[in-house]
């Protein structure tokens, strides 16, 4: 039997290692949904996806139904989509605008923050019936950067300012491309499933050392992806036709360094493109509405990438490169949903973030380029692990090579390398051990 | 109206006195090109600026502002089809079985005199690959140009009826 101590679950983690029960065993999952999904900070939503007073959205964190909604003082809540009499799902429309919310089941009525307003014949109630004591579940913590809100539905643990800490610069380095400064979540949703557990997706985000391989088909004669940017004439020099060999990954590809926090996070550095180079009617016009706002000084600053492709662990991932923030739902063992949110620059013009739009759509929607072949290796691993001829899966990449960084405040290493997995289980370690 | 220029609810029935065989017989050919994985040919049923769209929100009006399974111009498909056949595409390795029906098919739109229809039809695909079946079904509606005997598609937009789901990984073209 598994209980779940942190005995036996520091057994699963070992230097350079992990356990496949980490992935396929079921009791392990349901841990994890307690607690890791249920007490780290995670994200919900992004203000701009409910600017009006009563707008709201439906989603999931983990396995929890919510409803992400703009209360009538403006506040965004996070409250737990289930009436609290007898429990329905409370909103059952992936988005809309409500000034109150009235389950369909007997008619309990409920405020914007959740509060309990009204209950059909309250003649009836218990003598000792309050309506205080019946408001929505909410998440016990809420935080907000930039518009990112995340929550946490533990009462204790680390704060949100721990838990973001050198992430901000991340978001940062995404929102201040916005010549408004703000970014918009509201170009719709990109939905993918893959038969094979959360933590593949979430791996990765920051595994740069499969590109070449899992992504051959995307990359031409030359060895050069398919440009993935407004403006860029191709991609990234990813394999080295000099070399001869098809497999070989460019020196420029090689070059590339990851960077790990605290809690599990990261991120990969920037892809080295064409930046001189890059040119096109939208973007052109694109970096001049940035420059009106920010002067051509800062505005060169932020169209120098920094980041490739970055992790808030557990459940979010934004992306730099094709502009996107995705959150990894794990539904069982071997099923995962996840969604993508394009990023929409508010002030640039029109026709740059519909070509952010457009590439989006051939880098990651069910139907992409790129994703597919990553979903592909996902569900194949996952038939791999039911294997128990052998126990444990390989990460030992570049192991002793960590190197401090005093720029970022982060530990960093050659982005063909896997110390930004090994520290994903570190953090999974700590929140398992720690809450048991 | 979408920004693509179809109307957002066509008179049900189309056209009377339109003879609808050429335009059936052009629909099954295309399926029928996808189903046969020749994906260049099928591609070069495409005008030089035809467009290829699948919404992902239901009665999405406008591809330039919203996410899309599809939405591929002439050189989107052909980077498309260059990795449907390059030899390490994982998701098509083994590649998916398909077969495409077209059915209640109604000609929306006729410009005899300009030789330009717009055509919309049932349609369903139906993909096997590793053991899963699945099948994708919806309204497709084909803005076609008339070329000699036959025609080129100006636009090609599928309304699955489950557009808004979250998909299994998917390389086949609908
Ligand atoms: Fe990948």
């Amino acid at each position: 039997m598994f209980d779940g101590t942190p005995d036996e679950i520091s057994k699963l983690i070992e230097p350079g290692r992990v356990h496949r029960r980490v992935y396929t065993d079921e009791d392990i999952f349901e841990l994890e949904m307690e607690r890791i999904f249920n007490r780290a900070w995670m994200f919900a939503g992004h203000t701009s996806q409910i600017p009006n007073i009563g707008d709201y959205i439906t989603t999931d964190i983990g396995r929890q139904p919510i409803i992400f909604i703009r209360h009538k003082d403006g506040s965004p809540q996070v409250l737990l989509n289930r009436c609290a009499h007898r429990g329905p799902k409370l909103c059952n429309d992936p988005c809309g605008n409500a000034r109150a919310l009235t389950c369909l089941y007997h008619g309990w009525s409920y405020d914007t923050d959740g509060s309990l307003i009204d209950v059909a014949m309250p003649e009836g109630s218990a003598p000792h019936f309050d309506k205080k004591d019946f408001g929505l579940a909410k998440a016990a913590r809420m935080g907000e950067y930039r518009g990112f809100i995340f929550v946490s539905f533990a009462e204790k643990g680390a704060s949100f300012d721990e838990f973001l800490g050198p992430m901000k610069a991340n978001i940062d380095d995404l929102v201040d491309r916005a010549p408004e400064g703000a970014i918009s979540l509201d170009a719709g949703i990109h939905r993918y499933f893959f038969r094979g557990n959360w933590k593949l997706q979430v791996e990765n985000v920051l595994d740069s050392y499969h590109v070449p391989f899992s992504h051959a088909s995307t990359v031409n004669k030359k060895g050069e992806q398919f440009s993935r940017r407004e403006g860029d004439k191709e991609g990234a020099q990813v394999i080295d036709e000099k070399k001869g060999k098809k497999e070989s990954t460019s020196d420029v590809w090689k070059g590339r360094r990851s960077y790990v926090v605290d809690f599990g996070h990261g991120w990969t550095s920037n892809t080295e493109l064409k930046e001189g180079e890059r040119s096109s009617p939208a973007y052109d016009a694109y970096k001049e509405a940035l420059a009106a706002k920010v002067g051509h000084e800062r505005m060169e600053e932020i169209l120098a990438p920094e980041f490739h492709n970055s992790l808030l662990y557990p459940n979010c991932s934004i992306m730099g490169l094709n502009m996107h923030v995705r959150v990894i739902r794990p539904v069982t063992t071997d099923l995962t949903e996840v969604t993508v949110y394009p990023v929409k620059l508010v002030g640039a013009p029109d026709e740059m973030n519909a070509a952010n739009i457009r590439l989006l759509n051939v880098t990651h929607s069910a139907a992409s380029f790129v994703q597919t072949d990553d979903l592909e290796a996902f569900r194949r691993t996952q038939v791999g692990l039911q294997s128990v001829q052998s126990d444990w899966i390989d990460l030992s990449r570049g192991m002793g090579e960590e190197q401090a960084d005093s720029h970022y405040n982060a530990t960093s290493e050659s982005a063909m390398h896997e110390m930004a997995i090994r520290a994903q289980y570190q953090a999974w370690l700590y929140y398992m051990c720690e809450a048991a | 109206m979408d920004a693509l220029g179809l109307p957002s609810a066509p008179a049900a029935g189309g056209i009377a006195g339109v003879d609808r065989e050429p335009f059936e017989l052009f629909l099954i050919h295309e399926g029928r090109l996808l189903d046969e994985r020749e994906f260049e040919a099928w591609m070069e049923l495409f005008t030089e600026d035809g467009l290829y769209w699948v919404p992902s929100t239901s009665g999405e009006p406008d591809p330039y502002n919203q996410a899309s399974l599809f939405f591929d111009d002439r050189q989107l498909m052909k980077t498309r089809i260059e990795r449907l056949r390059h030899p390490r595409i994982h998701i098509q390795t083994p590649p998916s079985r398909t077969n495409h029906m077209v059915s209640n098919v109604v000609v929306e739109e006729a410009d005899e005199k300009a030789g330009t229809y717009l055509v919309s039809s049932s349609m369903m695909m139906g993909e096997f690959r590793l053991d899963v079946q699945r099948i994708f079904i919806g309204r497709q509606f084909h803005r076609l140009v008339r070329e000699g005997d036959s025609f080129r598609i100006a636009l090609k937009r599928v309304n699955l009826i489950n557009c808004d789901t979250a998909f299994e990984a998917m390389a086949v073209p609908i």
